[in-house]
């Protein structure tokens, strides 16, 4: 065997396991979803299915999908927006301000709550934020004469629940990128004179830049698909797209319709990269 | 019984509650590929909700021991389940249990066969409203025998209401702004708002009628639940004071947790429904298959399962009657006036399912909105 | 300018510890209820571990937190190797389609899960039942767990691979060491870290993945993500509080082992 002969058997050795594991699993499956959206019987029922497009017309059909997807977006701007707010100074704190083992011991107690059940997680909040619970009763605690507090079923908790959920993951790329930057570039901008907000704005923050997007783009995607955080924490204020495709899986059973929603909601994540992504690439963060 | 276990219990006695709305996803791991097996006489299949009263271990042992037969379950999440089950696996059941709007779609496709009533003792004892409803029949022939039945109607908070509102109308009382909860069910919420609406409640001639009157709840909804459990929790936290809820589970609510609830069918009427027990056509074991329902509608069995585990109401009046004075259930059900007030659940077509599902789906959003 | 300092790094702690605060609210809540009697979590408290000896008992939560444990591990080992194994090709060898194939990882983390998921049940529900296999189940998820962690895996072991002295290599083979011997004695312990944080980050994926389990796990099998949605939505005691203290409190000791062999925040 050549070396070239070699080296190619051991690029598909090595690579051929996962990808073929990732088309059985991503690739396939959108396929077949795509294909199963353009039917007009759900594979669960025996009778012969043709082709239509109907499941899409669906989607500008009825007047209620345009307002449940512009609020799933709404959401996921909301969220990643305080989860940058939340999130940055902090990870700014731990890769500059704070070193050795409390850098350590800090950064443990970050990602741990990753590990306890997000919906646990989530219903604990309801504890939280209701009339007469832990936000109530400490306020009433503090301020007896405040009038009742119930944050429980609004727009707001469903955002408190979300952003709880994923700042973890903007504090992780953010301080992640942040902790590359050379201190001494910093030092280096302070010595020829710039100010320490100059010095944030022209050479920390540009840096840091690729962790907050990456941290954008983990938790917009995912927030933007959610449908859990806004049944539990939202009531009947909680209403998303992505409530109403788990619904046409599971209550409806109209497959064929979910699969094209779901289509629908992957081609406006997708628009919605494509305009950033000229944008992004001007300020060399798409590496 | 333990707090704990009673706790638990709920999940058994009231599956079939919980799951008429839950997860069609079961359909496809069960349907598809399930050899059929080889199965001996003297075994009846019966195809129901989990928990759901026939798989009882005591009472299946003493149906084995009273009658030789064995009884097996095959189970559904969805009575969209239910329906795919009996097509793709025929001569597989013996017994099904089908709701009352869904007993009329499995005799039209011939996936149930008539009873005989000479084989179920008992079938004279039933009551008349449920066993010669038209649900049950068809073409003049019994396809069910009527085993329970229950009510949705509205569940108050005793602590705010000093006397029962009596009317469905209260849900839209402006004074109640964010204290109104209802259950997360296009067809529920459908059916109440014609009924608001005086009108039919399953086929309702002005969908547009309804869902206007539907949008007006507003300001007063504050939250739609999809579980006894939730709504108890809801309840205790005072997250609401007035919602439509489901009668065996007020009940249980008031008995053993203790919650201040008030139950009652409006004078505009309330939503009723019952399940039947069917033969499922070409059943291997017919006569396996009537003993057993027979069974099932004996006031012994009744008076046991409801004692023991829980249960909706018997349509079987002497099971009623046998059961002991101090259960709630017995004078909770007796109210023959409100029962006259009911509109029983019927069948619906595929079509008027998606504009229901639509019409809930438009309603939600503009709650959210 | 020492002083200055002092003070950023005293608001910085201060501001920390409130960021924390908020990460922990619900973590706290959710412990405090699982000793709390009232299965309805009303308040006033009243300690009890009657929620505990229920847990013991209930083989339903117990079976569901049973097949998480299991599934996240065999999705740890799988997409492990089979991600590093992917690294190692990408940060060894030039090839065309490289690139491609890299642009390839982003699908999994771009696309919601909820679309993914369900994709996945339409697919294997058409193609599993030719293979004799149900469409829904434990290897579903665990097909499903592996095609999330995958992208990661190789992201993050690529990472420690870009900054990987190529010199060292060569070094040793020069002196004779066999590839597997290089592999063994050189590379691996320089990646190690690498490694073992993505091999942190594909259990905890796992661990805590819900929307995909859900979409594939059948009627009675169940991962503790799924059964803790399922009571959510249909009845639930503060057993749910109890079994989550118990693995979050099992976490922090395993986090806390593995912090004495590794450093995570990275030392400068």
């Amino acid at each position: 065997m050549s070396p070239r002969q070699r080296q190619k058997w051991a690029i598909f050795g090595l690579t051929g396991p996962a990808y073929a594991w990732l088309a059985v699993t991503i690739f396939l499956p959108l396929s077949a979803m795509l294909y199963c959206s353009v039917l007009d019987v759900s594979p669960l029922v025996p009778r012969p299915a043709s082709f239509t497009l109907a499941n899409y017309a669906a989607f500008f059909q009825k007047s209620f999908y345009l307002p449940l997807t512009w609020w799933s977006i709404l959401l996921g701007f909301w969220t990643t927006l305080f989860c940058f707010l939340v999130g940055y100074p902090a990870a700014y704190a731990l890769a500059k301000r704070v070193k050795g083992r409390w850098r350590e011991a800090l950064f443990l107690l970050i990602v741990l709550p990753f590990w306890s059940n997000a919906l646990v997680r989530i219903f604990s909040w309801t504890m939280v934020l209701r009339q007469g619970g832990f936000l109530d009763m400490a306020l009433h605690s503090v301020f007896p004469d405040a009038p009742a507090f119930n944050l429980l079923f609004t727009y707001p908790a469903v955002v408190i629940g979300l952003v709880h959920s994923y700042l973890p993951y903007m504090i992780l790329t953010c301080y992640v990128s942040l902790q590359a930057i050379d201190d001494s570039l910093m030092e280096a901008a302070r010595s020829l004179g710039a100010e320490n907000t100059t010095v944030f704005r022209r050479v920390v923050f540009p840096l840091s830049l690729p962790g907050v997007i990456s941290g954008a783009v983990l938790i917009f995607v995912p927030v933007i698909g959610s449908f859990m955080e806004p049944r539990i924490l939202g009531g009947a204020k909680g209403a998303t797209l992505g409530m109403n495709i788990e619904e046409q899986f599971t209550v409806t059973a109209n497959w064929p319709l979910g699969a094209a929603l779901s289509f629908t909601m992957l081609a406006i994540v997708l628009v919605i990269f494509a305009v950033l992504y000229p944008i992004l690439k001007r300020r060399g963060v798409w590496a | 019984m333990t707090e704990i276990s009673k706790f638990r219990s709920l999940g058994r006695s009231n599956r079939r509650q919980f799951l008429a709305g839950a997860t069609a996803l079961g359909v496809g791991a069960t349907v598809l590929g399930a050899p059929r097996i080889a199965r001996a006489a003297g075994d009846v299949k019966v195809l129901n909700w989990q928990g759901y009263g026939t798989d009882e271990a005591w009472s299946v042992d003493a149906f084995h021991k009273a009658t030789g037969n064995t009884v097996t379950h095959d189970y559904y999440n969805s009575e969209s389940e239910m329906i795919t089950k009996m097509r793709t696996n025929p001569g597989g059941y013996d017994v099904v249990v089908t709701n009352c709007a869904w007993n009329n779609i499995a005799s039209k496709e011939g996936l149930i066969q008539p009873l005989d009533p000479a084989k179920i003792p008992h079938w004279a004892d039933l009551n008349p409203a449920f066993r010669d409803s038209p649900l049950l029949n068809d073409g003049g022939k019994p396809f069910g025998a009527a085993w329970v039945w229950g009510i949705t109607a509205i569940a108050y908070s005793t602590d705010v209401f000093k006397e029962s509102p009596a009317t469905l109308a209260t849900l839209w009382d402006p004074k109640l702004k964010k204290r109104v909860a209802l259950r997360d069910d296009g067809i529920e919420a459908v059916s109440f708002g014609a009924i608001a609406t005086g009108q039919d409640m399953n086929h309702p001639a002005d969908l547009a009628k309804v869902k206007a009157k539907l949008l007006e709840l507003k300001s007063n909804v504050a939250l739609l639940w999809s579980s006894e459990d939730e709504w108890n929790k809801q309840f205790a936290a005072k997250a609401f004071d007035i919602s439509v809820y489901w009668s065996g589970s007020a009940l249980r609510s008031k008995t053993q947790f203790k919650l201040p609830v008030g139950y009652y069918v409006p004078k505009e009427g309330g939503i009723g429904w019952f399940d039947g027990l069917a033969v499922v056509k070409d059943s291997p074991n017919p006569d396996g298959a009537h003993a057993f329902i027979n069974w099932m509608i004996d006031p012994k069995f009744y008076v046991e399962w409801a004692t023991k585990v829980g249960a909706p109401a018997s349509a079987n009046p002497k099971a009623m009657e046998a059961l002991p004075d101090s259960d709630p259930s017995k004078s909770f059900y007796s109210d023959q006036e409100a029962i006259k007030r009911l509109q029983f659940m019927a069948p619906l077509s595929d079509k008027e399912k998606q504009d229901y599902s639509d019409l809930w789906a438009e309603v939600k959003t503009a709650f959210a909105g | 300018m020492k002083r200055k300092l002092d003070i950023g790094g005293g608001i910085a702690k201060t501001y920390l510890a409130l960021v924390l605060l908020f990460l922990y609210v619900p973590i706290l809540v959710m412990a405090l209820l699982a000793f709390n009697r009232s299965p309805l979590y009303q308040m006033p408290f009243e300690f009890d571990l009657v929620w505990f000896k229920a847990l013991a008992e209930n083989d339903r939560l117990l079976n569901a937190g049973w097949n998480s444990v299991v599934i996240a591990l065999v999705n740890t080992v799988v997409a492990t190797v089979l991600g590093t194994a992917a690294a190692l090709a990408f940060s060894r060898y030039q090839f065309r389609g490289r690139q491609v194939m890299q642009l390839l990882l982003l699908p999994p983390i771009t696309i919601p899960w909820l679309v993914i998921g369900t994709a996945m049940l339409v697919f294997f529900y058409w193609t599993f039942p030719l293979m004799g296999l149900r469409p829904r189940g434990l290897h579903a998820i665990l097909l499903g767990h592996v095609a999330l962690s995958l992208p990661y895996v190789i992201i993050v072991v690529g990472a420690r691979l870009a900054d990987f002295p190529k010199a060292v290599e060569e070094a040793a083979a020069t002196l004779g060491a066999t590839p597997w011997q290089t592999f063994w004695r050189v590379s691996a312990p320089i990646i190690a870290p690498g490694v073992v944080a993505a091999a942190l980050f594909a259990f905890a994926t796992s661990f805590d993945q819900f929307v995909i389990s859900y979409f594939l796990a059948p009627p009675g099998v169940t991962t503790l993500p799924v059964e803790i949605y399922t009571s959510i939505r249909k009845g639930f005691t503060p057993e749910i509080n109890a079994i989550s203290t118990i693995i979050i409190a099992v976490s922090m000791g395993v986090m806390l082992i593995t912090a004495r062999f590794y450093k995570f925040g990275g030392e400068r």
